[in-house]
């Protein structure tokens, strides 16, 4: 987290003594090129190299078992056509949307109120971040029992009166899809919120002092001096999200498998069910590229603009 | 200081080693060709990982030691682990000699891309395979003619019900579909969800047993078998038929049985909220033990007299590894479990309500156990479950279309067209 705090780059960096740049091209010395180059190995071996055979499975047709055979784009073409796929990208995108926007907004509001340091707020803030501690199979364990048609949710709203609104939450596909993302949430904002309190540390309390003896009311204190402090944070966050959003699976697996009849299906999971269900392992690996390569062009685009802007 | 240095140095190097070594032999699209090694116990990779069926099969394993013809070595996985990882099992170099699975088409899959050992010999060599029933001998041959599996154990299903909450009913078996639909309205005048099913939560399958039932009643299991297989369209007038059937009971389902997994719809039928359930054995382990003399079962209702009597009867046994280097002691091993001394041991240290597939065995003896192995004697023809029939790829296409039915009975026509798309992919796979 202590590197998200660290805006003030733009004061001059103090002078190297041994003028590094200035010395012309040296010869970088050998243990220095073997920590770069061992651990670049492993990564190749571990990251790179299945990554790219994943690139290469996506135009293929394997079952596992047999040996793979080329099909070249036939997979995407296939994926233009899928119902399915389309109905997963569309809820992917719902997903970000609601997922993404809410723990951004709700984390932010949670940061903001419990910036200041008041008496119990430490109590507060760890509630809001327990659920992060917590795995998210166990987490939707509980959600599941809370969801059941007997469970807690549904004779919450007997008691109050509402038992016309009982449901079998998860096995309608009218609500199983938020009926997911609820749990997700629950976690997520607690994460974002950590993330957030630790930019709203790094901002200067001169900057509040300042605007306060100009006459700037609370609102405009948040308007013209936090959010935009905050800017270098909300990269993190944005690509904290959509990172998460499109990985999204371990939730939705355990508690839906995608179901009923694919109405919670998201890109992650039709990728997994595809894949390791069906059988269908070179479908399931162009699933993964385009899963791939929405995340990247997202993230990517972002950060060119950022970087943009602070030059 | 130094030290320090080196060590972490070394540690690279290490690493560095052990990513090179998995390059060299992690290519994974590559199927290699090795034989595992011929020395050493018998490898047995199992997919029983609950906690009574695992110190079963220790048992057997622990007896077979003690007889002294050889050794095997028990490697147990959770079960959804093994079902995905067995064809890297199966394809890797150097590969586990002996599996727990399924025979049929299931087995049949990986025998026809030459993965399973030829069993043959142990089928001519064991006077105990010698004197299983016909219908095994033909599930546990390949299609190329070979057997591949030998089988230990099977269980069945059937309509579950408790003789106490039957009797305070005042209600009784039914004999016919029309008896069973009059079941069901009584049950229904009661208060009772007449019928259990259990298809939320991550137990989706289990809805495919009532496509299963019905279609072996209304078509035939050799139809079934051959719809299963690709050879009929899912989309066919004769699918049709099937779920016309399953509209007319369709009221009496209990309205959470799409929400709630089979655990819970089983506690459900336990506790008398619902009256009975259409359900394998397995689910009396999780019983609790008074309760287990309480439980009866009638035969899914006949809908068509002309239709040959067929059963689900899911049997499970082993195959071995064309890849093995061990093929005499693997031999060995096969046989052994073909005894009834290795079955019985099994029935004894598990739940005791699976049966024996050697006709020399005993059962566990109980009233419900012997009654079930007359169900099954019974049946002229034997089919093992959905995904048994055709394959776990499948199953999926299955409980897509089955739950989008329990929620919309009106569309299904669009259903059946969208299940036949599903599986052709599948099948063409």
């Amino acid at each position: 987290m202590a590197v998200l705090t660290a805006p003030e780059r733009k004061s001059p960096a103090p002078p190297s003594p041994r003028g590094r740049r200035t010395g012309g091209p040296r010869r970088t010395p050998p243990l220095v090129l073997a920590f770069v180059l061992v651990p670049l190995l492993v990564e190749a071996l571990w990251v790179f190299w299945p990554a790219l055979q994943g690139f290469y499975l996506a135009l293929t047709r394997w079952d596992g078992v047999s040996a793979p055979r080329f099909i070249g784009l036939d997979n995407f073409r296939e994926m233009a056509h899928d119902d399915v796929f389309r109905s997963a990208a569309g809820h992917t995108v719902l997903w970000l949307v609601l997922f993404g926007g809410l723990s951004a907004l709700l984390g932010l509001a949670a940061a903001l109120l419990l910036q200041q340091e008041r008496r119990g707020v430490g109590f507060y803030r760890a509630a809001l971040f327990l659920p992060v501690v917590f795995s998210l199979v166990a987490t939707a364990l509980v959600w599941q029992a809370i969801y059941q048609p007997d469970g807690v949710l549904n004779q919450l709203l007997e008691s109050v009166g509402l038992g016309s609104l009982r449901h079998a939450w998860l096995a309608d596909q009218d609500t199983a899809l938020y009926a997911v993302i609820v749990p997700a949430l629950w976690r997520q904002i607690g994460y974002v919120m950590v993330l957030y309190l630790a930019g709203l540390k790094g901002i200067d309390p001169a900057l509040y002092e300042a605007a306060k003896v100009d006459g700037a009311s609370a609102w405009q204190r948040l308007r013209h001096v936090t959010l935009p402090q905050l800017r270098s944070v909300n990269a993190v966050v944005l690509s904290v999200i959509v990172i998460d959003s499109l990985r999204s699976f371990d939730v939705v697996w355990s508690l839906t498998r995608g179901g009923p009849y694919h109405s919670s299906e998201l890109l992650s999971t039709y990728m997994y069910s595809t894949a390791f269900q069906s059988l269908r392992l070179g479908y399931g690996s162009a699933l993964a590229v385009v899963i791939f390569v929405l995340a990247f062009g997202v993230i990517c685009s972002y950060l060119v603009r950022a970087f943009r802007e602070a030059d | 200081m130094t030290n320090q240095h080196t060590g972490r140095r070394r540690f690279l190097a290490g690493l560095g080693a052990a990513g090179t070594t998995a390059l060299l032999g992690g290519c994974v699209t590559s199927t290699s060709s090795g034989k595992s090694s011929s020395k050493g116990a018998v490898t047995l990779q199992s997919n029983l990982s609950a906690p009574q069926a695992k110190a079963a099969m220790e048992d057997i394993i622990a007896a077979y030691g003690k007889k002294g013809s050889g050794s095997a070595s028990l490697n147990t996985v959770a079960s959804e682990t093994f079902r995905t990882q067995l064809p890297t099992y199966l394809t890797s170099a150097n590969p586990p000699d002996v599996y727990t699975w399924y025979p049929g088409s299931v087995a049949d899959a990986y025998a026809k891309k030459n993965l399973l050992l030829d069993l043959d010999e142990v089928w001519t060599s064991s006077p105990d395979l010698k004197r299983y029933s016909k219908a095994l001998n033909s599930l546990c041959t390949a299609s190329s003619g070979k057997k591949v599996f030998v089988p230990t154990t099977y269980y069945w299903w059937g309509m579950f019900y408790r003789k106490s909450n039957f009797a305070k009913w005042g209600v009784s078996e039914p004999k016919s579909w029309d008896d069973f639909l009059d079941l069901c309205d009584k049950l229904k005048s009661k208060g009772v969800a007449p019928i259990g099913l259990g298809a939320g939560g991550n137990t989706a399958w289990v809805a495919s047993a009532w496509f299963d039932y019905l279609d072996i009643r209304i078509n035939g299991a050799e139809y079934h078998r051959q719809l299963l297989a690709g050879k009929h369209r899912f989309d066919d007038p004769e699918v049709r038929k099937v779920f016309d059937r399953w509209q007319e009971v369709l009221p009496f389902f209990d309205p959470n049985g799409a929400a709630v997994p089979f655990q819970d719809a089983t506690t459900a039928l336990l506790n008398g909220r619902s009256g009975m359930m259409l359900i394998g054995t397995f689910f009396a382990d999780a019983a609790p033990k008074n309760a287990l003399d309480d439980i009866d079962f009638f035969r899914f209702p006949v809908i068509d007299a002309k239709v040959p009597l067929a059963e689900e009867a899911p049997t499970d046994g082993y195959f071995a590894s064309a890849r093995t280097g061990r093929r005499d002691h693997v031999f060995d091993l096969m046989r052994y479990l073909a005894t009834p001394e290795a079955q019985e041991i099994y029935i004894k240290g598990s739940s005791g309500t699976v049966l024996p597939c050697n006709p020399d065995a005993k059962d566990a003896g109980t009233a419900l156990v012997t009654k079930g192995r007359k169900h099954i004697e019974a049946a002229a023809e034997i089919t093992q479950f959905f995904n048994r029939d055709s394959s776990d790829a499948l199953q999926p296409t299955a409980d897509t279309a089955l739950t989008k039915f329990l929620a919309k009975p009106k569309s299904i026509g669009g259903i059946l067209t969208d299940w036949q798309r599903d599986a052709e992919k599948i099948w063409n796979a």
